[in-house]
C-alpha cells in the first residue's frame, strides 16, 4: 500500500504514468506535479512512499536534502528522458520503456509497502460457530430467536452475521439461504 | 472522446456502443444516415442539453450529472426512467429468467442447482416488479401532477390535499436497496456454483447480470441524486407559492 508522487514535467508522461499507476496493484494514491515548487510543495504535505523523479528536473534542494525531506521509508524512482540499456538499474524509469518494464520495476518497490495482512490469504471459511448461525438465519429465524435458542446476546448473533456476509460475500436472507443449500448446511426440503 | 452536437450520431455509437441504451430509452429510432446529434435530437423532439448531458455521464463517468440535469423539466427525466423501468421488465430480466430455465432443461448435472437459482431469481422479480410498480403508479404520477400543478395559477384542490400531507422525502427513506439480491446471485453463480457443462450460456447469464446490475445503479443514481432532490427543490416551490391556510 504505497503513495505515489509523480514529479515530470510533460503532461504526456504524467497523464500516461498516472494511467498506470491507476490499474497497478498495491497503489492507494497517485498525485502528480509539474513545477519545482509545486512538487517541494506537495512532497511535504502529501509525504509519498515513492517518489518518480525527472532527473531532468531541477529542484530547490540537492540530492541528499531532498532524501531528508522524505521519510525514512521512501524511496526515489528516477524517470530518464533517454532510453536505458537492458540491465538499468531498478530505481531508473526511461520514457521509451515498454509497459512490462515500467511495470516490473515499478512493481518492485511496491513490493515492500504491501500491506502484511494481506500476504496471508483471508480465509473464506465459515467458523462451525458462524455455519451454525448462518443454518437458523437460512431456516428463516429472525436474530432474536437464533440468540434465545443459542442462549447468546443478540448482539453476539448480529456480529456473526456480518461477519458471515463479509466472508462469503453474501447480502440477502435469501441469498444466504441459497449458499447454505449449496453446502449442505440445509436442505431443499428444510424450506420449502 | 469529446460529445458535441455536431459529431455524427452513428460515430457516437460506434465510439460507445453501451450509449445504445440512452438511444434507446429516449425512443431514438436508429437509421440515422449521416445527421448529426443535433438533428436527430431536433427531428425526435429532444431537447439538445438533456441528451448531452446524458450522453457525456454514461460515457466519461467522472463527472456527477446533478446539477446539470437537474437544470431540465422534470418530466423528460420521468419519461426516460419509464422507458428503462419497461426494458428491464419486457426485456433484460425475462431474458435472464428464460436463459437460467434453459440452462435447467438441458444440464442434467447442474439442473439442482439452476431450480435452485431459478426460485431465487424469480423471488427477486416480484421484489423488482413491486419496487417499479410503486413507482409508476404512485411516485411518478405524483411528480407528474407537482410539476404541472406548479406551473397552474391555482392548484388542482385534489392534488393540493394530496401535496400537503406527503413529500418525496418519505420515498427516500422506503426506496429499497433493489441491487442488493442481484448483487448476491451474482456472487453466488460466481463463487460457489460449480458451473454447469454448458459454459458459454453460463458465462452469458453473467454477464447479463452484470449489466444489469450496473444499468440499475445507474438507474439508482438518476433516481436519487437527480430526480429526488429535484422534487425537493419542486415542493418547496410549490408551497411558497401555494402557502397553507
Amino acid at each position: 500500500m504505497a503513495k505515489v508522487l509523480i514529479a515530470e514535467t510533460s503532461y504526456l508522461v504524467r497523464r500516461g504514468l498516472i494511467n498506470l499507476l491507476e490499474h497497478t496493484e498495491g497503489v492507494t494514491e497517485i498525485k502528480a506535479e509539474g513545477h519545482p515548487e509545486t512538487i517541494m510543495q506537495t512532497l511535504k504535505e502529501f509525504s509519498p512512499d515513492i517518489l518518480l523523479l525527472n532527473s531532468a528536473i531541477t529542484l530547490p534542494v540537492n540530492h541528499d536534502e531532498l532524501l531528508s525531506r522524505l521519510h525514512d521509508n521512501a524511496r526515489i524512482i528516477y524517470i530518464i528522458n533517454t532510453p536505458l540499456p537492458q540491465d538499468s538499474p531498478n530505481h531508473q524509469i526511461s520514457i521509451f520503456d515498454t509497459k512490462n518494464q515500467l511495470s516490473e520495476k515499478i512493481a518492485y518497490h511496491l513490493q515492500q509497502y504491501r500491506d502484511r495482512r494481506e500476504e496471508k490469504e483471508e480465509t473464506e471459511e465459515l467458523t462451525p460457530r458462524e455455519k451454525l448461525i448462518l443454518k437458523h438465519v437460512a431456516l428463516g429465524l429472525t436474530n432474536k430467536e437464533i440468540a434465545a435458542k443459542l442462549f447468546i446476546s443478540t448482539h453476539t448473533v448480529i456480529s456473526h452475521r456480518k461477519n458471515i456476509t463479509r466472508k462469503l460475500d453474501i447480502k440477502t436472507v435469501s441469498g444466504l439461504t441459497v449458499y447454505a443449500i449449496l453446502n449442505g448446511i440445509i436442505k431443499m426440503e428444510d424450506i420449502s | 472522446m469529446h460529445i458535441h452536437p455536431h459529431m455524427k450520431m452513428s460515430d457516437l455509437v460506434k465510439a460507445d456502443f453501451e450509449l445504445l441504451a440512452v438511444l434507446q430509452r429516449l425512443k431514438i429510432p436508429f437509421g440515422f444516415k449521416d445527421k448529426s446529434i443535433q438533428t436527430v435530437c431536433r427531428e425526435e423532439g429532444i431537447d439538445l442539453n438533456f441528451f448531452l448531458n446524458l450522453a457525456k455521464w454514461f460515457h466519461e463517468r467522472d463527472f456527477f450529472p446533478g446539477e446539470t440535469l437537474m437544470n431540465h423539466p422534470v418530466k423528460w427525466l420521468v419519461k426516460y426512467l419509464r422507458s428503462t423501468h419497461s426494458c428491464y421488465i419486457d426485456y433484460q430480466i425475462p431474458r435472464i429468467e428464460s436463459e437460467i430455465i434453459q440452462i435447467e432443461n438441458t444440464d442434467q448435472a447442474s439442473s439442482k442447482n439452476m431450480q435452485l437459482m431459478l426460485k431465487f431469481f424469480r423471488e427477486y422479480i416480484s421484489e423488482f416488479t413491486a419496487h417499479i410498480q410503486l413507482e409508476e403508479e404512485k411516485i411518478f404520477p405524483y411528480i407528474l401532477e407537482l410539476e404541472e400543478n406548479l406551473e397552474k395559477e391555482k392548484p388542482d384542490p385534489e392534488f393540493l390535499g394530496k401535496a400537503r400531507g406527503y413529500t418525496i422525502r418519505d420515498f427516500l427513506d422506503e426506496h429499497s436497496d433493489i441491487e442488493e439480491k442481484l448483487t448476491d446471485l451474482r456472487n453466488i453463480l460466481l463463487k460457489y456454483l460449480d458451473p454447469p457443462s454448458n459454459n458459454c450460456m453460463f458465462t452469458n447469464i453473467l454477464i447479463e447480470i452484470f449489466r444489469l446490475g450496473k444499468d440499475l445503479n445507474d438507474h439508482t443514481i438518476l433516481e436519487e441524486n437527480v430526480l429526488i432532490p429535484q422534487v425537493i427543490k419542486l415542493e418547496e416551490q410549490f408551497h411558497q407559492k401555494f402557502p397553507e391556510g
